[in-house]
């Protein structure tokens, strides 16, 4: 007794009241949080916002009325690797995790819709196709767009971009020496006409070019390139327009290193104005783990929901966790089922959404002689053949649909799913032959084809466990019909000399990312394509290309896709299988979190998350 | 003594000088640095390709480029570094300090914590041996020891993290769970005590009661949010620290020394008050090492005036008493920090299971005990891990150590002239089974280092790990040989300090 006595009055001193009000706002450990959503809610000044974001088949950015910022703070990430570059335009700095905090600090004329629509920017500016012949754009940017230095955002801004892309007629990139991923001024030879700092320019395209409208987006400050090359801001538009390559050459340095962060610290900020909501300007970068970027006072457009964006340098392995425990509040995990349960594991704080990716899985066909299915060899029967015991519903209903509930079989290319038109062109197309399987019909193709028992190498990049089940699938059902399947994936199938280029494979088992770009098939589907691996050739299919590649017209390209998506069908290029699922796990406070089909990934409208009441 | 330090640095250094060829070598001739660039579809290809060979000297041969580096690196002597540019250009020295502070920082404080833990664990389960405490010792030291670190690492997030922190929502412990923890602890504390089973009955039960009665007295006075020792735990923690060290020295067997401990007590008790306005908010932490070496002066001035013939004695217990207690009183003002840290913490939940920082340093507004926890609590995890996987194998050694030693003749004679348990352990015993030991510290620091990878990716730590990696995959030396220079030069020098320590533990080495 004595010493439970003594304990006692030893523990009696034992506890601290300094760093809060009283006992009970200590004891709620959790009521941060209460009040942070509090404050989010008397921020949070449009009605309708709600409505907005979950409208089924909207894919615009939703109105959110007028919002003032909060002094919230929302997290994501895109993965370990650091945000590095102010210039994602360059060769060296074009990737992701530069993407996702540049989209926030430079807006431009238009943006992509969840499902790979373009919409305009009104705020920031409009643009207007005035003639097909030449195919002539007119731009004009927001009497309001500034950036947040307060320099106006004028076509001085544009011409850089355009000269950026080492045009021919200024002596190409051994004058000026930038180093782009844009090839703008291949298409745009003539350049901008236009006036030194006017808010107005016009792009003449000398042939026609389909993907004109993305072609123009946002633009880097010239005046900050200008001064850092020595130059007066207008000194250096006026040098693009008269075509003094040895003047404009003087930024290219700064224009390719100058805006790179080596040492992950914004070391000046005034060389990194921002045209958008968010800005670095302010912001706090905790080398290696974190940056958070603050609202863009100058901003001209809808202002951001949440005080503090905040981009976390986190692996993958680690985001699942750290959503558990608030660190990130939106992750875009690897879509696979274990995730979706772990995620569905967590109850009410986390919220999961599925969509479908603009990344879609299909098998190609090798067309080489040595292959079973040149037309040397099996030819068109024996394709089909293939096409009718390929059980595509049975893969979507055992590795896709866990994933993703809406999953359905794809049946076309150019297409998804998700689209508007993409029925119209399947109706168009495709009658329905494969979509059930059919064994007898395949061994009678096969039989016809010529081929008895022939092996069929299916070929892809392991490891690759989707995949490899995939490949298990197809043999399952396949070998009853004939054909000898086998799996023939390896580490190096796309590797430069690997499995791919040396044509050991039968069928390749691999997906495409789609661009949104309008003419981008057709290097894959055309005669002698750099991605046309199989060695497909079809006249029909080429003429259509060339149709399509030199026209404008949205109607014109419709039609031609029913045409080459009919040919691709009725010869078996390949066979088309599903987009990928991607999923979303956020914080289930939060409003506004849209998951995006489009590469942007689900940070494309960062700025409009904010916790709820 | 010296020429043989002098022998040993010269050994290190040509060990150094010969392993940093062979990695060198070994490293440019890993892949191919321009892979990436080779499939790319830039138009520019060629452009950036010369750009890149430019930059790390890939046209020149091996030993030209090697020279390059060593002639960078030697400048060291002349304190102006240069480690050369990664492959986009970014400087390594700039790379290898960020990134070495973190990696340093976790992986001192583990290796410190293990060596602690697992020596007394490891004697204490020798002095135990066959008893139950050593039984369950061992089977955690095997458990632990073949952990996978990924896996631990991840579920110490879920338990350490996710659920400590939905638990600090709202902190309730429940009776089953206090007379669990109560009855773990009288398991441990009856049988590591030992005796007859009615003495270890009576052991336990105590035992019990004042564990139980601690966590019931915590949980209602809302402890977990608003922590603080308080001064009698701090005077009970003091009379506890200098207990410990009579027990490793003296015992009761002088009384000065007894007197002279209870007077720096008491001294601590004084200045507990007089520094307290000071200890309030310090400034950084130049005030604490101060106020630790005020304190370190204060005791070795009572041993000094108070020791009589046992002066050497009384000033070692009187510094450690007076440490032990200066620990406390800082735990105390850290522990006072917890409940202002925990409002500021994002969502209420205190530790975060990524980052090195809790809230981003630049954003932090808290003051300098709350600043601790900023950081304090992303380390906890992770130290846990590392120490965790080290202590298996330092308990196991040591008990192993200490074993063959107590079974030694002079231990046998010791016991039979009469000397007691405690001198035996102490004086004769644990100093001798020590030796081998400080080897396998010396080891363990190094390969803690290369450990810590694993650990690094899973905590969202951007330490030498992942500057390491990214070397390896970008086929980039000059991160490479920067972390085999941090790597490498850790295990030369703990190594020597092992060998010197070794010398001074064991007189007959030191030729």
């Amino acid at each position: 007794m004595a010493v439970v006595a003594a304990g006692a009055l030893a523990l009696a001193g034992c506890t601290s009241d300094s760093g809060s009000d009283d006992n009970d706002t200590a004891a709620e450990g959790g009521g941060s949080e209460d009040m942070s959503e509090e404050s989010g809610d008397s921020e949070e000044g449009s009605e309708d916002s709600e409505d907005m974001g979950g409208e089924e088949g909207d894919t615009a950015r939703a109105d959110l009325g007028d919002v003032t910022p909060n002094d919230d703070s929302v997290s994501f990430s895109s993965g370990a690797e650091e945000y590095n570059a102010y210039n994602g335009d360059t060769a060296a700095t074009n990737s992701t995790y530069n993407a996702v905090v540049n989209n926030q600090l430079q807006s431009g004329f238009w943006y992509w819709g969840t499902d790979g629509t373009i919409y305009p920017n009104e705020w920031f500016g409009s643009y207007e196709q005035t003639s097909d012949d030449p195919l002539t754009v007119e731009y004009t940017i927001s009497d309001d767009a500034v950036w947040s230095d307060g320099t106006p955002i004028t076509s001085n801004d544009f011409l850089l971009s355009w000269a950026s892309t080492n045009p021919e007629s200024m002596g190409g990139a051994e004058e000026l020496g930038f180093d782009p991923v844009s090839t703008w001024s291949t298409y745009a030879t003539e350049g901008l006409e236009t006036e030194v700092g006017s808010k107005e320019f016009t792009v003449v395209y000398p042939e026609p070019y389909p993907d004109w409208e993305i072609a123009v987006s946002a633009a880097l400050p010239a005046h900050v390139a200008a001064e850092q090359g020595g130059l007066e801001p207008d000194e250096l538009a006026q040098a693009i327009l008269d075509g003094d390559a040895e003047t404009v050459s003087q930024v290219s340095e700064f224009w390719n290193t100058g805006w790179l962060f080596p040492n992950y610290q914004v070391e000046d900020e005034a060389l990194v104005p921002s045209s958008g909501p968010y800005t670095l300007e302010g912001a706090a970068w905790e080398s290696g783990n974190q940056l958070a970027l603050v609202p863009n006072e100058n901003f001209f457009g809808p202002a951001p929901a949440t005080g503090n964006l905040v981009f976390k340098f986190a692996a993958p392995e680690t985001h699942v966790q750290a959503l558990q425990n608030g660190d990130i509040n939106v992750i875009e995990p690897q879509a696979t089922v274990d995730t979706r349960q772990q995620l569905e594991g967590m109850g009410d704080m986390v919220a999961v959404e599925d969509n479908q990716q603009m990344t879609w899985e299909h098998l190609d066909f090798n067309f080489a002689e040595s292959s079973a299915f040149s037309d040397e060899n099996g030819g068109l029967a024996a394709r089909e053949a293939f096409a009718m015991c390929v059980p595509r519903q049975n893969i979507i209903d055992n590795l896709i649909a866990p994933i993703a509930e809406d999953a359905q079989v794809l049946n076309a290319r150019e297409r998804f799913p998700f689209m508007e038109d993409y029925q119209e062109l399947v109706d168009a197309a495709y009658d329905g032959r494969y979509d059930e399987v059919d064994i007898e019909g395949a061994s009678a193709k096969l039989e016809e084809a010529g081929l008895d028992n022939p092996e069929i190498r299916i070929g892809y990049s392991a490891p690759n466990q989707r995949r490899t089940e995939q490949v298990a699938q197809i043999k399952s059902s396949c070998d009853e019909a004939g054909f000898n399947i086998v799996d023939a994936g390896n580490p190096d199938f796309f590797e430069a000399g690997g499995t791919l280029e040396s044509g050991d494979w039968e069928v390749a088992l691999f997906a495409w990312a789609g661009s949104g770009q309008i003419a981008s098939g057709e290097p894959i589907y055309s005669t002698g394509g750099s991605q046309n691996f199989g060695g497909f050739s079809n006249e029909e299919v080429d003429a259509a290309w060339d149709t399509l590649a030199s026209s404008v017209d949205p109607e014109v390209h419709m039609e031609q896709l029913k045409v080459i998506e009919k040919a691709l069908w009725d010869n078996l290029y390949g066979i088309p299988l599903f987009t990928h699922p991607g999923i979303v796990g956020y914080d289930s406070t939060l409003e506004n979190v849209r998951p995006t089909s489009v590469q942007t990934g689900v940070s494309w409208n960062a700025d409009q998350w904010v916790r709820a009441s | 003594m010296l020429q043989f330090i002098l022998r040993r640095i010269a050994i290190s250094a040509l060990i150094m000088f010969l392993g940093s060829i062979l990695l060198y070598v070994l490293m440019i001739n890993s892949g191919d640095p321009l892979a990436d660039l080779r499939e790319s579809r830039a138009e520019n290809r060629e452009q950036l390709m010369q750009a890149r060979i430019d930059n790390m000297g890939l046209d020149e041969p091996w030993w030209q480029r090697y020279l390059g580096w060593l002639t960078g690196v030697s400048r060291c002597f002349v304190l102006q570094c240069d480690l050369g540019t990664t492959r986009d250009g970014a400087s390594v020295n700039a790379l290898l300090l960020a990134s070495a502070g973190a990696s340093l920082r976790l992986v001192t404080v583990a290796t410190f914590l293990a060596i602690f833990i697992g020596v007394t664990l490891g004697v204490l389960s020798a002095i135990r041996q066959y008893s139950g405490f050593d039984y369950a010792i061992t089977f955690g030291a095997f458990l632990f020891f073949s952990l996978p670190v990924f896996w631990a690492a991840v579920l110490l997030k879920d338990f350490g993290a996710i659920r400590f922190n939905n638990w600090m929502a709202d902190p309730a412990v429940s009776t089953t769970a206090t007379a669990v923890v109560a009855l773990v602890f009288a398991l441990a504390v009856a049988s590591l005590l030992g005796g007859s089973l009615r003495r270890q009955l009576v052991t336990g039960l105590v035992t019990f009661a004042v564990v139980f009665g601690v966590v019931f007295a915590f949980d209602q006075v809302t402890w977990w949010v608003q922590p603080a020792l308080g001064l009698p735990l701090i005077l009970i923690g003091a009379l506890g620290a200098l207990g410990f060290m009579l027990v490793m020295t003296v015992g009761l067997a002088n009384r000065r020394i007894l007197y002279a401990g209870l007077v720096t007590i008491g001294l601590g008790l004084v200045s507990y008050f007089v520094t307290g306005p000071l200890l309030e908010d310090p400034a950084n932490w130049w005030v604490i090492f101060a106020l630790a070496g005020a304190t370190v002066l204060v005791g070795l001035a009572v041993g000094w005036v108070m020791g009589g013939y046992e002066r050497r004695t009384a000033m070692v217990v009187s510094v450690g008493t007076a440490l032990g207690m200066a620990f406390l009183v800082f735990m105390d003002r850290l522990l006072r920090g917890w409940a202002g840290f925990l409002d500021m913490a994002p969502g209420g939940r205190p530790i975060g299971t990524i980052g090195e920082n809790r809230i981003i340093p630049e954003r932090f507004t808290g003051d300098f005990w709350e600043g601790i926890f900023n950081w304090g609590v992303q380390l906890v995890l992770p130290t846990i891990v590392l120490t965790l996987i080290s202590i298996a194998a330092y308990s196991r050694y040591t008990r192993g150590s200490m074993l063959e030693t107590i079974n030694q003749d002079y231990i046998r004679t010791a016991r039979s002239k009469g000397l007691s348990d405690r001198v035996v352990f102490t004086k004769h015993a644990l100093r001798n089974a020590l030796i081998p030991i400080t080897t396998i510290v010396a080891f363990d620091f190094a390969s803690l280092l290369g450990g810590a990878v694993i650990t690094e990716t899973i905590f969202g730590w951007r330490g030498l790990g992942a500057m390491f990696r990214q070397g390896l995959e970008f086929v980039d030396p000059n991160p490479v040989m920067a972390y085999y220079l941090v790597a490498g030069g850790a295990a030369v020098l703990m190594n020597m300090l092992a060998d010197i320590a070794y010398a001074s533990l064991d007189p007959r080495i030191r030729r």
